[in-house]
């Protein structure tokens, strides 16, 4: 009797293969001291000698800061900060004591500037910058309150375009009393793909008849087809210091490139001498207690000069080569207990 | 994930007790936890912040662009969460294998498709916001590699050391029967008494027979057709029983001849 009810069973039964029953092969890891004493000594000397690299790295990195916010009396841009100057010009002397290695990069900064607050950071419409002519006509909402102006709409709206940084610079070397133009090199300054396929000139020649009954941003001083009349390939929304700017930070203080100095005698970098800075001072930073600056710099493989990575590296390091000395004494006094 | 049969369970019940004593899901735990996500967040926001505040990239453009530092902080984030798995399994099967290192991969893949030229022209208003580029020019970066590197290492460490630590310590049940089953390559039970009460059903014994081995014994039907359940341990047991009587008996014979 019981054979029937046990055949009944059998229809029933689960199925006995190694993925139902759990029994599939495993690898069972274990935190053993074999593996953990000698991996943490391993990681703590990479780190050290990573560490060493980046350090000596970035001390073979020039950089020369020159402030010219113009806030103290003495500063040579003071008489830029009274109010509502325009078109005012001053000059920046500085001296160079060896040579500044190239090729040079030249960078705009700026300090308190939240570029990454969220609403300024969804005030543009990307549809124009695409060069959509349709959105030209009716720009995004999200551009408020740099959507309209007189009746007409903007090009390009929004808040980021509207406060595009627009001082500019002039490099002199002084040889002899004189004063000679150092060449900038304005090419390729923003990244290539923002250049090439983000951003989009609409297609009409000449440029000018896209922008029909459309106004230039509040801030701006000329509009956007107009942003540099000697090249069309850098004008419109291609333009190299547009892109640069809408391409927003992610903190506060940042810098931004804004020219290369590579060509003529300047191939090898900056000779040791006197120099002469001549910048157009036009950008407001004071009203919120923002400096700006500008920034010399050479790089190297791992970019600019950031002795934070080196020294925390070796921080880290050290750290781990300490812990591993203090895993070894406890390994060997309180050694595993050997019970059932 | 424990390695540690159930059979295993059933000769050592003192393993039970981590789970009914609630040793691994109480406030204090639930603290520790809490503390380890604080710890983690700060590591994950401010050493990229502190590695990234006045630095360009190799070819001196920007770097510390918005759109960047997200996808730096999203790609340390993803690697030490399942650094994490990664230490708290402790039975490798496949299926683990292919989960954990298949999420890794498909975050990879998903992040370069979604930075490509392709979808960007495909779909212009959707991707816009995320960033067509970004992810193959930060990504590019020695430097943001050796920052990823930094902080998910400065994020796991802590814990395997801790962790490491403890074990040799205060090791619990759990760790110490782990060490135990390492050492010893066979099955615990065969060197073990049997139970004390013989069990006289005809009923499987599929019920206890958890490990690897033991389900095809049992599923063949055999012990179904004995009248108690002859157990392996106890045949082994009566045949070196047979031995030494056999031995003793020689013995004794050839003595007395």
């Amino acid at each position: 009797m019981t054979t029937m009810k046990e055949e009944g069973n059998y229809a029933n039964r689960p199925s006995n293969t190694a993925f139902t029953q759990q029994r599939l092969p495993a690898w069972q890891p274990m935190l053993s001291a074999g593996v953990v004493i000698p991996g943490f000594l391993l990681i703590g000397l990479a780190f050290i000698g990573i560490g060493v690299g980046l350090l000596i790295t970035s001390r073979s990195i020039q950089v020369l800061e020159l402030d010219y916010t113009g806030t103290e009396t003495s500063s040579p841009c003071y008489q830029c900060t009274m109010s509502n100057q325009s078109n005012c010009v001053c000059k920046l002397s500085f001296s160079i004591g060896t040579l500044f290695k190239g090729p040079v990069f030249f960078y705009y900064g700026l300090t308190n500037y939240f570029q990454n607050q969220r609403k300024y950071g969804v005030s543009k419409d990307f549809n124009q910058l695409i060069g959509d002519v349709s959105y030209f006509k009716s720009p995004s909402s999200d551009c408020q309150p740099y959507q309209r102006v007189n009746g007409k709409p903007i090009v390009p709206c929004g808040a980021i375009a509207n406060s595009m940084f627009n001082d500019t610079f002039k490099l002199y070397q002084i040889i002899n009393g004189k004063e000679e133009l150092v060449p900038f090199d304005g090419k390729g300054i923003a990244w290539w793909t923002d250049y090439n396929i983000k951003y989009r000139n609409p297609d009409y020649t000449p440029l000018k008849n896209a922008f029909n009954d459309t106004e230039k941003p509040v801030f701006w001083t000329k509009p956007a087809y107009e942003l540099d009349t000697s090249d069309a390939s850098n004008n419109g929304f291609i333009n190299q210091d547009f892109l640069v700017w809408m391409r927003r930070a992610a903190l506060p203080n940042f810098r931004k490139l804004y020219r290369r100095i590579t060509e003529g005698n300047y191939k090898d970098g900056l000779p040791a001498g006197n120099y002469s800075l001549e910048i157009s001072y036009n950008y407001p930073v004071i009203s919120f207690e923002g400096t700006k600056k500008v920034t010399f710099s050479n790089v190297s493989w791992m970019g600019g000069q950031n002795e934070f990575l080196g020294i925390a590296y070796l921080v880290i390091g050290s750290m781990c080569v300490v812990m591993s000395v203090v895993m070894l004494i406890v390994y060997a006094k309180f050694r595993f207990p050997e019970e059932d | 994930i424990d390695c540690i049969s159930h059979f295993t369970f059933f000769y050592y019940p003192k393993l039970y007790t981590p789970g009914q004593r609630n040793m691994y899901f109480n406030r204090t735990s639930f603290l520790l936890c809490i503390m380890q996500s604080c710890y983690n967040s700060l590591i994950l926001f401010f050493i990229p912040y502190a590695a990234l505040h006045d630095t360009v990239r190799q070819d001196g453009r920007e770097i510390a662009d918005y759109q960047s530092f997200a996808i730096l902080l999203q790609t340390c984030l993803i690697i030490v969460v399942n650094a994490q798995i990664f230490l708290d399994t402790w039975y490798w099967t496949g299926i683990n294998h292919f989960f954990l290192w298949g999420s890794m991969a498909a975050y990879f893949a998903l992040t370069f498709t979604m930075n490509s030229n392709g979808l960007f022209f495909i779909f212009p208003t959707m991707f816009h916001v995320f960033v067509s580029g970004t992810g193959r020019n930060s990504l590019n970066q020695p430097n943001t590699w050796l920052i990823i590197f930094l902080t998910c290492l400065l994020c796991i460490l802590p814990i395997v050391a801790l962790r490491f630590i403890f074990i040799q310590t205060s090791p619990t049940i759990n760790d110490k029967a782990r060490k135990y089953k390492m050492r010893r390559d066979e099955i615990p039970a065969i060197s073990l008494r049997p139970p004390a009460t013989r069990r006289v059903s005809k009923r499987s014994s599929y019920a206890f027979s958890h490990s690897q081995g033991y389900g095809d014994l049992v599923t063949s039907q055999k012990f179904l057709d004995k009248k108690t359940p002859r157990r392996p341990l106890l045949f082994v047991k009566s045949l070196c029983k047979l031995a030494h009587m056999i031995i003793f008996g020689f013995f004794v014979t050839f003595t007395q001849l």
